[in-house]
Protein backbone atom coordinates (compact mmCIF):
# COMPACT_ATOMS: atom_id res chain seq x y z
CA UNK A 1 0.00 0.00 0.00
CA UNK A 2 2.93 2.75 0.87
CA UNK A 3 4.53 1.83 -2.34
CA UNK A 4 1.44 2.39 -4.30
CA UNK A 5 0.98 5.43 -2.68
CA UNK A 6 4.38 6.77 -3.58
CA UNK A 7 4.37 5.20 -6.89
CA UNK A 8 1.45 7.49 -7.59
CA UNK A 9 2.93 10.79 -5.79
CA UNK A 10 5.77 10.59 -8.54
CA UNK A 11 3.09 10.26 -11.23
CA UNK A 12 1.04 13.36 -9.80
CA UNK A 13 4.42 14.98 -9.64
CA UNK A 14 5.33 14.16 -13.36
CA UNK A 15 1.95 15.21 -14.31
CA UNK A 16 1.80 18.29 -12.08
CA UNK A 17 5.08 19.62 -13.82
CA UNK A 18 3.49 18.96 -16.80
CA UNK A 19 0.31 20.64 -15.86
CA UNK A 20 2.25 23.52 -14.87
CA UNK A 21 4.13 23.41 -18.39
CA UNK A 22 0.79 23.97 -19.97
CA UNK A 23 -0.17 26.21 -17.60
CA UNK A 24 2.58 28.22 -18.06
CA UNK A 25 1.97 28.41 -21.93
CA UNK A 26 -1.66 28.44 -21.96
CA UNK A 27 -2.74 29.42 -18.67
CA UNK A 28 -0.39 32.68 -18.37
CA UNK A 29 0.74 33.04 -21.73
CA UNK A 30 -2.37 32.21 -23.61
CA UNK A 31 -0.76 29.90 -26.18
CA UNK A 32 -2.29 26.27 -26.82
CA UNK A 33 -0.25 23.52 -27.09
CA UNK A 34 -2.01 20.69 -28.75
CA UNK A 35 1.67 19.15 -29.09
CA UNK A 36 2.20 18.65 -25.51
CA UNK A 37 2.02 14.38 -25.66
CA UNK A 38 4.51 14.61 -28.89
CA UNK A 39 6.64 17.00 -27.12
CA UNK A 40 6.70 15.09 -23.97
CA UNK A 41 7.74 11.78 -26.03
CA UNK A 42 10.66 13.89 -27.19
CA UNK A 43 11.72 14.97 -23.68
CA UNK A 44 11.61 10.98 -23.03
CA UNK A 45 13.06 9.57 -25.83
CA UNK A 46 16.14 12.56 -25.80
CA UNK A 47 17.02 11.67 -22.44
CA UNK A 48 16.63 7.96 -23.09
CA UNK A 49 19.00 8.44 -26.37
CA UNK A 50 21.56 10.81 -24.89
CA UNK A 51 21.86 8.24 -22.27
CA UNK A 52 22.15 5.29 -23.79
CA UNK A 53 23.21 5.37 -27.17
CA UNK A 54 26.15 8.89 -26.53
CA UNK A 55 26.78 6.98 -22.70
CA UNK A 56 25.80 10.82 -21.51
CA UNK A 57 25.30 10.77 -17.82
CA UNK A 58 21.92 11.25 -16.24
CA UNK A 59 22.48 15.10 -15.38
CA UNK A 60 23.31 16.01 -18.62
CA UNK A 61 20.35 13.69 -20.14
CA UNK A 62 17.40 15.85 -18.41
CA UNK A 63 19.31 19.06 -19.59
CA UNK A 64 20.09 17.44 -23.06
CA UNK A 65 15.46 16.63 -23.24
CA UNK A 66 15.15 19.69 -21.90
CA UNK A 67 17.35 21.69 -24.46
CA UNK A 68 16.20 19.36 -27.41
CA UNK A 69 12.07 19.91 -26.61
CA UNK A 70 12.55 23.87 -26.03
CA UNK A 71 14.23 24.40 -29.38
CA UNK A 72 11.43 22.07 -30.98
CA UNK A 73 8.89 24.67 -29.17
CA UNK A 74 11.38 27.72 -30.29
CA UNK A 75 10.68 26.42 -33.93
CA UNK A 76 7.26 25.89 -33.23
CA UNK A 77 6.66 29.20 -32.07
CA UNK A 78 8.55 30.45 -35.22
CA UNK A 79 6.62 29.20 -37.58
CA UNK A 80 3.70 30.72 -36.77
CA UNK A 81 4.98 34.40 -36.05
CA UNK A 82 3.01 35.90 -38.46
CA UNK A 83 -0.26 34.64 -37.53
CA UNK A 84 -1.57 35.94 -33.82
CA UNK A 85 -4.87 33.94 -34.36
CA UNK A 86 -4.66 31.24 -31.83
CA UNK A 87 -6.23 28.44 -34.16
CA UNK A 88 -3.81 27.93 -36.31
CA UNK A 89 -0.98 27.99 -33.72
CA UNK A 90 -2.97 24.97 -31.93
CA UNK A 91 -2.91 23.23 -35.23
CA UNK A 92 0.37 23.78 -36.02
CA UNK A 93 0.92 22.13 -32.26
CA UNK A 94 -1.44 19.35 -32.74
CA UNK A 95 0.78 18.49 -35.99
CA UNK A 96 4.10 18.78 -35.02
CA UNK A 97 3.23 16.50 -31.61
CA UNK A 98 1.68 13.74 -33.90
CA UNK A 99 4.73 14.22 -36.14
CA UNK A 100 6.99 13.54 -33.21
CA UNK A 101 4.98 10.63 -32.31
CA UNK A 102 5.55 8.91 -35.52
CA UNK A 103 8.85 9.69 -35.36
CA UNK A 104 9.27 7.71 -32.00
CA UNK A 105 7.40 4.99 -33.75
CA UNK A 106 9.24 4.40 -37.01
CA UNK A 107 12.47 5.46 -36.48
CA UNK A 108 14.17 2.01 -35.25
CA UNK A 109 17.40 2.75 -35.80
CA UNK A 110 17.29 5.50 -32.90
CA UNK A 111 13.86 4.98 -31.46
CA UNK A 112 13.92 1.63 -31.46
CA UNK A 113 10.89 1.61 -32.91
CA UNK A 114 7.75 -0.35 -31.17
CA UNK A 115 9.62 -2.14 -29.16
CA UNK A 116 11.16 1.06 -27.30
CA UNK A 117 13.95 2.03 -25.11
CA UNK A 118 15.11 -0.23 -22.32
CA UNK A 119 16.95 0.02 -19.80
CA UNK A 120 17.49 3.89 -19.36
CA UNK A 121 19.83 4.58 -16.29
CA UNK A 122 18.55 6.46 -13.90
CA UNK A 123 19.98 8.92 -11.47
CA UNK A 124 22.54 7.39 -8.78
CA UNK A 125 21.22 4.00 -9.46
CA UNK A 126 24.31 2.26 -8.45
CA UNK A 127 24.67 4.09 -5.76
CA UNK A 128 21.16 3.74 -3.69
CA UNK A 129 20.14 0.13 -2.99
CA UNK A 130 17.45 -0.81 -4.94
CA UNK A 131 14.62 -1.33 -2.29
CA UNK A 132 15.36 2.62 -1.59
CA UNK A 133 15.21 3.58 -4.81
CA UNK A 134 11.58 4.50 -5.22
CA UNK A 135 11.91 6.85 -1.83
CA UNK A 136 14.49 8.86 -3.21
CA UNK A 137 12.87 8.88 -6.98
CA UNK A 138 10.15 10.66 -4.97
CA UNK A 139 12.44 13.01 -3.20
CA UNK A 140 13.82 13.85 -6.42
CA UNK A 141 10.47 14.55 -8.18
CA UNK A 142 9.02 16.50 -5.49
CA UNK A 143 12.27 18.83 -5.23
CA UNK A 144 12.15 19.45 -9.06
CA UNK A 145 8.10 19.94 -9.05
CA UNK A 146 8.85 22.32 -6.18
CA UNK A 147 11.76 23.81 -8.01
CA UNK A 148 9.45 24.88 -10.75
CA UNK A 149 7.06 25.83 -8.87
CA UNK A 150 9.28 28.87 -7.20
CA UNK A 151 10.83 29.26 -10.65
CA UNK A 152 7.45 29.79 -12.05
CA UNK A 153 5.93 32.17 -8.82
CA UNK A 154 9.01 34.35 -9.59
CA UNK A 155 8.30 34.27 -13.44
CA UNK A 156 4.83 35.54 -12.64
CA UNK A 157 5.91 38.02 -10.23
CA UNK A 158 8.37 39.86 -13.17
CA UNK A 159 8.31 42.00 -15.39
CA UNK A 160 8.17 39.34 -17.82
CA UNK A 161 5.03 37.85 -16.22
CA UNK A 162 3.37 41.23 -16.38
CA UNK A 163 3.88 40.88 -20.66
CA UNK A 164 3.16 37.18 -20.42
CA UNK A 165 -0.21 38.49 -19.26
CA UNK A 166 -0.46 41.52 -21.49
CA UNK A 167 -0.14 39.38 -24.15
CA UNK A 168 -2.51 36.86 -23.53
CA UNK A 169 -5.46 39.53 -22.20
CA UNK A 170 -4.85 41.49 -25.79
CA UNK A 171 -1.78 41.22 -27.84
CA UNK A 172 -2.96 44.46 -29.85
CA UNK A 173 -2.84 46.58 -27.15
CA UNK A 174 0.79 45.03 -25.78
CA UNK A 175 2.05 45.81 -29.36
CA UNK A 176 0.76 49.45 -29.32
CA UNK A 177 2.40 49.59 -25.60
CA UNK A 178 5.60 48.66 -27.61
CA UNK A 179 5.91 45.14 -26.17
CA UNK A 180 7.40 42.66 -28.63
CA UNK A 181 4.56 40.06 -28.95
CA UNK A 182 6.44 37.60 -31.60
CA UNK A 183 9.69 37.49 -28.76
CA UNK A 184 7.26 37.14 -25.81
CA UNK A 185 5.57 34.41 -27.70
CA UNK A 186 8.95 32.26 -28.78
CA UNK A 187 10.13 32.93 -25.02
CA UNK A 188 6.71 31.72 -23.56
CA UNK A 189 6.75 28.77 -25.49
CA UNK A 190 10.65 28.10 -24.79
CA UNK A 191 10.18 28.49 -21.34
CA UNK A 192 6.98 25.97 -21.29
CA UNK A 193 9.07 23.21 -23.89
CA UNK A 194 11.68 23.08 -21.24
CA UNK A 195 9.80 21.79 -18.12
CA UNK A 196 8.29 19.39 -20.42
CA UNK A 197 11.77 18.26 -21.62
CA UNK A 198 12.30 18.33 -17.63
CA UNK A 199 8.98 15.92 -17.11
CA UNK A 200 9.54 13.92 -19.83
CA UNK A 201 13.26 13.21 -18.65
CA UNK A 202 11.84 12.07 -15.21
CA UNK A 203 9.01 9.72 -17.02
CA UNK A 204 11.90 7.93 -18.63
CA UNK A 205 14.38 7.61 -15.45
CA UNK A 206 11.10 6.24 -13.41
CA UNK A 207 10.23 3.54 -15.77
CA UNK A 208 13.32 3.36 -17.16
CA UNK A 209 11.41 1.60 -20.17
CA UNK A 210 9.64 3.87 -22.50
CA UNK A 211 7.82 2.57 -26.16
CA UNK A 212 5.31 4.87 -28.11
CA UNK A 213 2.63 3.42 -26.29
CA UNK A 214 2.96 5.21 -23.11
CA UNK A 215 2.37 8.72 -25.09
CA UNK A 216 -1.39 8.75 -26.28
CA UNK A 217 -2.84 11.76 -26.89
CA UNK A 218 -5.25 11.60 -24.02
CA UNK A 219 -2.35 13.06 -21.72
CA UNK A 220 -3.71 16.58 -23.53
CA UNK A 221 -6.89 16.00 -21.76
CA UNK A 222 -5.30 15.34 -18.21
CA UNK A 223 -3.35 18.53 -18.48
CA UNK A 224 -6.24 20.90 -19.86
CA UNK A 225 -8.23 19.20 -17.01
CA UNK A 226 -5.64 19.88 -14.12
CA UNK A 227 -4.99 23.22 -15.67
CA UNK A 228 -8.91 24.27 -15.87
CA UNK A 229 -9.80 22.79 -12.60
CA UNK A 230 -6.83 24.32 -11.30
CA UNK A 231 -7.97 27.82 -12.37
CA UNK A 232 -6.19 29.30 -14.92
CA UNK A 233 -2.77 30.91 -14.02
CA UNK A 234 -3.23 29.60 -10.43
CA UNK A 235 0.21 27.79 -9.69
CA UNK A 236 -0.20 26.28 -6.49
CA UNK A 237 -4.11 25.40 -7.94
CA UNK A 238 -2.56 23.68 -11.30
CA UNK A 239 -0.82 21.26 -9.03
CA UNK A 240 -3.80 20.32 -6.81
CA UNK A 241 -5.62 20.06 -10.28
CA UNK A 242 -3.07 17.57 -10.92
CA UNK A 243 -3.27 15.78 -8.62
CA UNK A 244 -7.03 15.22 -8.24
CA UNK A 245 -7.19 14.11 -12.15
CA UNK A 246 -4.67 11.77 -11.58
CA UNK A 247 -6.00 10.01 -8.10
CA UNK A 248 -9.32 9.95 -10.21
CA UNK A 249 -7.76 8.59 -13.19
CA UNK A 250 -5.39 5.66 -11.53
CA UNK A 251 -8.33 4.81 -9.25
CA UNK A 252 -10.47 4.51 -12.43
CA UNK A 253 -8.96 1.63 -13.02
CA UNK A 254 -10.20 -0.36 -10.15
CA UNK A 255 -13.76 0.26 -12.32
CA UNK A 256 -12.63 -3.20 -13.78
CA UNK A 257 -13.81 -5.00 -10.34
CA UNK A 258 -17.27 -2.89 -10.26
CA UNK A 259 -18.22 -3.45 -14.04
CA UNK A 260 -17.98 -6.93 -15.03
CA UNK A 261 -18.05 -8.20 -18.36
CA UNK A 262 -15.95 -6.19 -19.73
CA UNK A 263 -12.67 -6.52 -22.00
CA UNK A 264 -9.49 -4.39 -21.47
CA UNK A 265 -9.80 -2.34 -24.30
CA UNK A 266 -13.82 -1.33 -23.87
CA UNK A 267 -12.84 -0.51 -20.26
CA UNK A 268 -9.83 2.08 -21.91
CA UNK A 269 -12.89 3.70 -23.96
CA UNK A 270 -14.95 3.99 -20.86
CA UNK A 271 -12.21 5.84 -19.05
CA UNK A 272 -11.41 8.15 -22.41
CA UNK A 273 -14.80 8.80 -22.70
CA UNK A 274 -15.43 9.69 -19.42
CA UNK A 275 -12.06 11.80 -19.40
CA UNK A 276 -13.40 13.78 -22.40
CA UNK A 277 -16.52 14.40 -20.78
CA UNK A 278 -15.11 15.38 -18.19
CA UNK A 279 -12.93 17.69 -19.85
CA UNK A 280 -16.27 19.53 -21.47
CA UNK A 281 -18.13 19.67 -18.22
CA UNK A 282 -15.24 20.99 -16.37
CA UNK A 283 -15.48 23.93 -19.36
CA UNK A 284 -19.13 24.20 -19.27
CA UNK A 285 -19.49 24.54 -15.56
CA UNK A 286 -16.12 25.41 -13.86
CA UNK A 287 -14.25 27.34 -16.60
CA UNK A 288 -12.45 29.36 -13.98
CA UNK A 289 -11.71 26.66 -11.91
CA UNK A 290 -11.13 26.13 -8.16
CA UNK A 291 -8.35 28.62 -7.13
CA UNK A 292 -7.74 32.36 -8.49
CA UNK A 293 -4.58 33.53 -10.26
CA UNK A 294 -2.14 35.66 -8.60
CA UNK A 295 -2.85 39.11 -8.46
CA UNK A 296 -0.76 42.20 -7.20
CA UNK A 297 -2.62 43.51 -3.86
CA UNK A 298 -1.91 46.94 -2.69
CA UNK A 299 -3.34 47.71 0.82
CA UNK A 300 -4.33 51.66 0.92
CA UNK A 301 -4.33 51.76 4.40
CA UNK B 1 4.39 5.05 -61.64
CA UNK B 2 4.15 8.28 -61.22
CA UNK B 3 0.48 8.41 -63.26
CA UNK B 4 -1.14 5.86 -60.91
CA UNK B 5 0.66 7.61 -57.74
CA UNK B 6 -1.13 10.67 -59.16
CA UNK B 7 -4.45 9.50 -59.70
CA UNK B 8 -4.07 7.82 -56.29
CA UNK B 9 -3.76 11.45 -54.63
CA UNK B 10 -6.17 12.79 -56.90
CA UNK B 11 -8.62 10.02 -55.63
CA UNK B 12 -7.23 10.75 -51.45
CA UNK B 13 -7.60 14.57 -52.47
CA UNK B 14 -11.19 14.27 -53.55
CA UNK B 15 -12.13 12.63 -50.71
CA UNK B 16 -10.53 15.15 -48.18
CA UNK B 17 -12.68 17.83 -49.87
CA UNK B 18 -15.40 16.80 -47.88
CA UNK B 19 -14.37 17.12 -44.69
CA UNK B 20 -12.00 19.95 -45.94
CA UNK B 21 -15.12 21.91 -47.04
CA UNK B 22 -16.94 21.08 -43.45
CA UNK B 23 -13.66 22.21 -41.23
CA UNK B 24 -14.37 25.58 -42.97
CA UNK B 25 -18.10 25.87 -43.21
CA UNK B 26 -18.07 25.39 -39.65
CA UNK B 27 -15.04 27.56 -39.54
CA UNK B 28 -16.81 30.17 -41.09
CA UNK B 29 -20.10 30.38 -39.02
CA UNK B 30 -18.82 29.48 -35.38
CA UNK B 31 -15.24 30.72 -35.58
CA UNK B 32 -13.36 28.01 -34.37
CA UNK B 33 -11.03 25.02 -35.50
CA UNK B 34 -12.98 21.94 -34.96
CA UNK B 35 -10.99 19.35 -33.86
CA UNK B 36 -13.57 16.57 -33.27
CA UNK B 37 -13.88 16.44 -37.36
CA UNK B 38 -11.85 13.26 -37.17
CA UNK B 39 -13.43 11.48 -34.62
CA UNK B 40 -16.84 12.52 -36.24
CA UNK B 41 -15.87 11.14 -39.55
CA UNK B 42 -15.11 7.70 -37.64
CA UNK B 43 -18.58 7.98 -35.86
CA UNK B 44 -20.64 8.17 -39.28
CA UNK B 45 -18.80 5.57 -40.90
CA UNK B 46 -19.88 3.29 -37.78
CA UNK B 47 -23.14 4.09 -37.72
CA UNK B 48 -23.14 3.53 -41.73
CA UNK B 49 -21.41 0.52 -40.89
CA UNK B 50 -23.69 -0.78 -38.72
CA UNK B 51 -26.88 0.09 -41.44
CA UNK B 52 -25.35 -1.54 -44.01
CA UNK B 53 -23.43 -4.72 -42.69
CA UNK B 54 -25.86 -5.44 -39.41
CA UNK B 55 -29.48 -3.99 -41.38
CA UNK B 56 -28.78 -5.68 -44.42
CA UNK B 57 -28.99 -2.01 -46.14
CA UNK B 58 -26.82 -1.44 -49.44
CA UNK B 59 -24.51 0.74 -49.19
CA UNK B 60 -25.88 3.70 -50.91
CA UNK B 61 -28.85 3.77 -49.23
CA UNK B 62 -27.51 3.14 -45.84
CA UNK B 63 -24.69 6.09 -46.52
CA UNK B 64 -27.84 8.41 -47.21
CA UNK B 65 -29.53 7.24 -44.11
CA UNK B 66 -26.48 7.43 -42.51
CA UNK B 67 -25.50 10.87 -43.39
CA UNK B 68 -29.47 12.37 -42.82
CA UNK B 69 -29.18 10.59 -39.51
CA UNK B 70 -25.79 11.79 -38.48
CA UNK B 71 -26.66 15.50 -39.68
CA UNK B 72 -29.10 15.60 -36.96
CA UNK B 73 -26.69 13.61 -34.44
CA UNK B 74 -24.39 17.07 -34.25
CA UNK B 75 -26.99 19.64 -34.30
CA UNK B 76 -27.67 17.22 -31.03
CA UNK B 77 -24.02 16.96 -30.45
CA UNK B 78 -23.74 20.92 -30.89
CA UNK B 79 -26.50 21.52 -28.10
CA UNK B 80 -25.10 19.55 -25.77
CA UNK B 81 -21.29 20.68 -25.80
CA UNK B 82 -20.76 23.93 -27.99
CA UNK B 83 -23.93 25.79 -27.55
CA UNK B 84 -23.20 26.49 -23.87
CA UNK B 85 -19.47 27.21 -24.83
CA UNK B 86 -20.22 29.46 -27.59
CA UNK B 87 -19.32 32.96 -26.16
CA UNK B 88 -16.36 32.00 -24.63
CA UNK B 89 -13.97 32.40 -27.56
CA UNK B 90 -11.77 30.11 -29.93
CA UNK B 91 -9.41 28.90 -27.27
CA UNK B 92 -12.31 27.28 -24.81
CA UNK B 93 -14.04 25.59 -27.93
CA UNK B 94 -10.70 23.90 -29.53
CA UNK B 95 -10.03 22.37 -25.96
CA UNK B 96 -13.76 21.52 -25.89
CA UNK B 97 -13.86 19.67 -29.21
CA UNK B 98 -10.57 18.24 -28.40
CA UNK B 99 -12.00 16.62 -25.61
CA UNK B 100 -15.13 15.75 -27.89
CA UNK B 101 -12.90 13.83 -30.34
CA UNK B 102 -11.88 11.65 -27.46
CA UNK B 103 -15.35 10.88 -26.52
CA UNK B 104 -16.28 10.13 -30.26
CA UNK B 105 -13.30 8.02 -31.40
CA UNK B 106 -13.94 6.13 -27.92
CA UNK B 107 -18.20 5.42 -28.84
CA UNK B 108 -16.59 3.74 -32.00
CA UNK B 109 -14.40 1.92 -30.03
CA UNK B 110 -16.56 0.97 -27.28
CA UNK B 111 -18.98 -0.29 -29.40
CA UNK B 112 -16.91 -2.43 -32.04
CA UNK B 113 -13.62 -2.38 -30.81
CA UNK B 114 -10.32 -2.40 -32.19
CA UNK B 115 -10.11 -4.39 -35.11
CA UNK B 116 -10.45 -3.21 -38.39
CA UNK B 117 -13.98 -3.66 -40.71
CA UNK B 118 -15.00 -2.85 -43.95
CA UNK B 119 -18.25 -2.43 -46.00
CA UNK B 120 -20.17 -4.78 -47.16
CA UNK B 121 -19.28 -4.43 -51.13
CA UNK B 122 -18.89 -7.06 -53.58
CA UNK B 123 -15.02 -7.35 -54.87
CA UNK B 124 -14.99 -5.70 -58.20
CA UNK B 125 -11.94 -6.20 -60.86
CA UNK B 126 -9.87 -2.71 -61.06
CA UNK B 127 -9.94 -1.67 -64.94
CA UNK B 128 -7.20 -0.09 -67.14
CA UNK B 129 -7.26 3.72 -68.96
CA UNK B 130 -4.00 4.76 -70.08
CA UNK B 131 -2.09 2.34 -67.84
CA UNK B 132 -3.68 3.53 -65.04
CA UNK B 133 -5.26 1.11 -62.58
CA UNK B 134 -8.37 1.84 -61.05
CA UNK B 135 -10.60 -0.20 -58.41
CA UNK B 136 -14.22 0.58 -57.88
CA UNK B 137 -14.23 1.98 -54.42
CA UNK B 138 -11.84 4.86 -56.00
CA UNK B 139 -14.63 5.55 -59.21
CA UNK B 140 -17.38 5.54 -56.42
CA UNK B 141 -14.96 8.12 -54.25
CA UNK B 142 -14.81 10.22 -57.56
CA UNK B 143 -18.63 10.17 -58.30
CA UNK B 144 -20.12 10.53 -54.82
CA UNK B 145 -17.42 13.76 -53.96
CA UNK B 146 -18.42 14.99 -57.26
CA UNK B 147 -21.65 14.63 -56.37
CA UNK B 148 -21.31 16.38 -52.61
CA UNK B 149 -19.28 19.56 -54.28
CA UNK B 150 -21.74 20.26 -57.06
CA UNK B 151 -24.80 20.14 -54.17
CA UNK B 152 -22.99 22.38 -52.05
CA UNK B 153 -22.27 24.73 -55.01
CA UNK B 154 -25.59 24.80 -55.35
CA UNK B 155 -26.58 25.13 -51.54
CA UNK B 156 -24.08 28.18 -50.94
CA UNK B 157 -24.78 30.45 -54.16
CA UNK B 158 -28.21 29.57 -55.07
CA UNK B 159 -30.25 28.33 -51.75
CA UNK B 160 -31.42 30.68 -49.01
CA UNK B 161 -29.98 29.04 -46.72
CA UNK B 162 -26.28 29.37 -48.35
CA UNK B 163 -26.70 32.57 -48.63
CA UNK B 164 -27.41 32.76 -45.39
CA UNK B 165 -24.28 30.94 -44.31
CA UNK B 166 -21.92 32.90 -46.05
CA UNK B 167 -23.47 36.26 -44.69
CA UNK B 168 -22.77 34.74 -41.18
CA UNK B 169 -19.45 33.72 -41.94
CA UNK B 170 -18.87 37.25 -43.56
CA UNK B 171 -20.13 39.23 -40.59
CA UNK B 172 -22.46 37.92 -38.41
CA UNK B 173 -23.35 41.67 -36.30
CA UNK B 174 -24.56 42.37 -40.11
CA UNK B 175 -26.08 39.41 -40.68
CA UNK B 176 -28.33 39.39 -37.38
CA UNK B 177 -29.29 43.21 -38.17
CA UNK B 178 -30.59 41.62 -41.91
CA UNK B 179 -32.73 39.51 -39.96
CA UNK B 180 -30.57 36.38 -40.07
CA UNK B 181 -31.54 34.17 -37.56
CA UNK B 182 -28.18 32.44 -36.37
CA UNK B 183 -28.99 29.95 -34.46
CA UNK B 184 -30.77 28.50 -37.32
CA UNK B 185 -28.06 29.30 -39.86
CA UNK B 186 -25.65 27.28 -37.04
CA UNK B 187 -28.32 24.27 -36.71
CA UNK B 188 -28.16 23.98 -41.09
CA UNK B 189 -24.58 24.46 -40.65
CA UNK B 190 -23.80 21.24 -38.70
CA UNK B 191 -26.48 19.76 -40.35
CA UNK B 192 -24.70 19.56 -43.64
CA UNK B 193 -20.95 19.25 -42.07
CA UNK B 194 -22.69 16.26 -40.68
CA UNK B 195 -23.73 15.35 -44.36
CA UNK B 196 -20.35 16.18 -45.22
CA UNK B 197 -18.35 14.13 -43.04
CA UNK B 198 -20.60 11.00 -43.32
CA UNK B 199 -19.67 10.58 -46.50
CA UNK B 200 -16.38 11.28 -45.94
CA UNK B 201 -16.13 8.91 -43.19
CA UNK B 202 -17.87 6.24 -45.66
CA UNK B 203 -15.28 7.05 -48.14
CA UNK B 204 -12.29 6.48 -45.99
CA UNK B 205 -13.53 3.43 -44.75
CA UNK B 206 -13.75 2.02 -48.15
CA UNK B 207 -10.89 3.03 -49.12
CA UNK B 208 -8.24 1.94 -46.08
CA UNK B 209 -10.27 0.02 -43.54
CA UNK B 210 -12.88 1.41 -40.68
CA UNK B 211 -10.82 1.46 -37.41
CA UNK B 212 -11.27 3.47 -34.30
CA UNK B 213 -8.68 6.12 -35.39
CA UNK B 214 -8.89 6.43 -39.05
CA UNK B 215 -10.97 10.14 -39.04
CA UNK B 216 -7.64 11.09 -36.84
CA UNK B 217 -5.64 10.26 -38.95
CA UNK B 218 -6.59 12.26 -41.67
CA UNK B 219 -6.95 15.56 -39.18
CA UNK B 220 -3.80 17.17 -40.18
CA UNK B 221 -4.10 16.80 -43.65
CA UNK B 222 -7.63 18.13 -43.85
CA UNK B 223 -6.42 21.38 -41.83
CA UNK B 224 -4.37 21.77 -44.23
CA UNK B 225 -6.36 21.49 -46.95
CA UNK B 226 -8.29 23.85 -45.37
CA UNK B 227 -5.92 26.52 -44.69
CA UNK B 228 -3.97 26.31 -47.62
CA UNK B 229 -7.56 27.34 -49.18
CA UNK B 230 -7.92 29.86 -46.75
CA UNK B 231 -9.84 28.71 -43.74
CA UNK B 232 -13.15 29.63 -44.91
CA UNK B 233 -13.38 29.89 -48.07
CA UNK B 234 -15.15 26.77 -49.78
CA UNK B 235 -13.35 26.65 -52.94
CA UNK B 236 -9.97 26.81 -51.49
CA UNK B 237 -11.29 23.98 -49.36
CA UNK B 238 -11.30 22.29 -53.00
CA UNK B 239 -8.42 22.98 -54.43
CA UNK B 240 -6.00 22.72 -51.57
CA UNK B 241 -7.42 19.53 -50.59
CA UNK B 242 -6.49 18.10 -54.16
CA UNK B 243 -3.40 20.00 -53.69
CA UNK B 244 -2.69 18.36 -50.79
CA UNK B 245 -3.99 15.08 -51.71
CA UNK B 246 -1.86 14.75 -55.02
CA UNK B 247 1.41 15.97 -53.36
CA UNK B 248 1.39 13.63 -50.36
CA UNK B 249 0.79 10.64 -52.35
CA UNK B 250 3.53 11.65 -55.07
CA UNK B 251 6.01 12.41 -52.05
CA UNK B 252 5.58 8.61 -50.89
CA UNK B 253 7.97 8.00 -54.37
CA UNK B 254 10.71 9.62 -52.57
CA UNK B 255 9.88 9.71 -48.37
CA UNK B 256 8.92 6.61 -46.54
CA UNK B 257 4.82 6.36 -46.17
CA UNK B 258 4.75 6.45 -42.57
CA UNK B 259 5.60 10.24 -42.83
CA UNK B 260 2.88 11.12 -45.14
CA UNK B 261 1.26 13.33 -42.48
CA UNK B 262 4.64 15.35 -42.87
CA UNK B 263 3.91 16.80 -46.07
CA UNK B 264 0.74 18.63 -45.11
CA UNK B 265 2.53 19.67 -41.92
CA UNK B 266 5.41 20.96 -43.94
CA UNK B 267 2.72 22.66 -46.10
CA UNK B 268 0.92 24.43 -42.83
CA UNK B 269 4.57 25.52 -42.05
CA UNK B 270 5.06 27.25 -45.45
CA UNK B 271 1.55 28.68 -45.66
CA UNK B 272 1.85 30.12 -42.30
CA UNK B 273 4.71 31.50 -42.80
CA UNK B 274 4.50 33.25 -46.44
CA UNK B 275 0.68 33.44 -47.49
CA UNK B 276 -0.93 33.23 -43.90
CA UNK B 277 -4.39 33.98 -45.53
CA UNK B 278 -4.12 31.20 -47.71
CA UNK B 279 -4.40 31.21 -51.37
CA UNK B 280 -8.11 31.97 -51.69
CA UNK B 281 -8.67 33.37 -47.85
CA UNK B 282 -8.97 37.48 -47.54
CA UNK B 283 -6.17 38.71 -45.59
CA UNK B 284 -7.19 39.43 -42.00
CA UNK B 285 -7.76 43.14 -40.33
CA UNK B 286 -7.36 43.07 -37.13
CA UNK B 287 -9.52 45.59 -35.55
Amino acid sequence: MISFIILMSIIVCFSAIIALALNFQWGLGGMVNFGLTGLYALGAYACAILMTRFGMNTFVGAVGAMVIVAAVSALVALVTLRVSEEDYFAIVTLGVGEMLRLVALNEDWLTNGALGITGVPRPFGDVIPPEYYQYFMLGLSLTLLLGTLALLNVLARSPFGRIMRAVREDDVVAATLGKRVPWAHVRIFVLGGALIGLAGSLHAFYYQYIDPTQFSNVVIAYAFMAVISGGRGAHFGTIMGAAAVMVLLEGSRFAKEIIPGLDSDQLAAIRIIMIGVGLILLLIFRPHGFMREYRLQVSLK
Amino acid sequence: MILQTAFNGFVSGIIVTLPALAITLLFGVLKFPNFAVGSMMTLAAYVVFALNVQLGLPLTLATAIGAILFGGVLIFIDALTFRPLRERGSITLMVASLGLGFVLENIARLAYGNTARSFALELARPFRFLDVRMNREQMIAIVAASIALVAMYFLLTRMPIGRAMRAVADNPALALVRGIESPTVIRWTWFIAGVLLAVGGVLIGMDRALEPPMGSNYLIMVFAAAILGGLGSPLGAFVGALIIGIVSELSTLVIAPNYRIGIPLCVIALILIFRPQGLFGQPHIRR
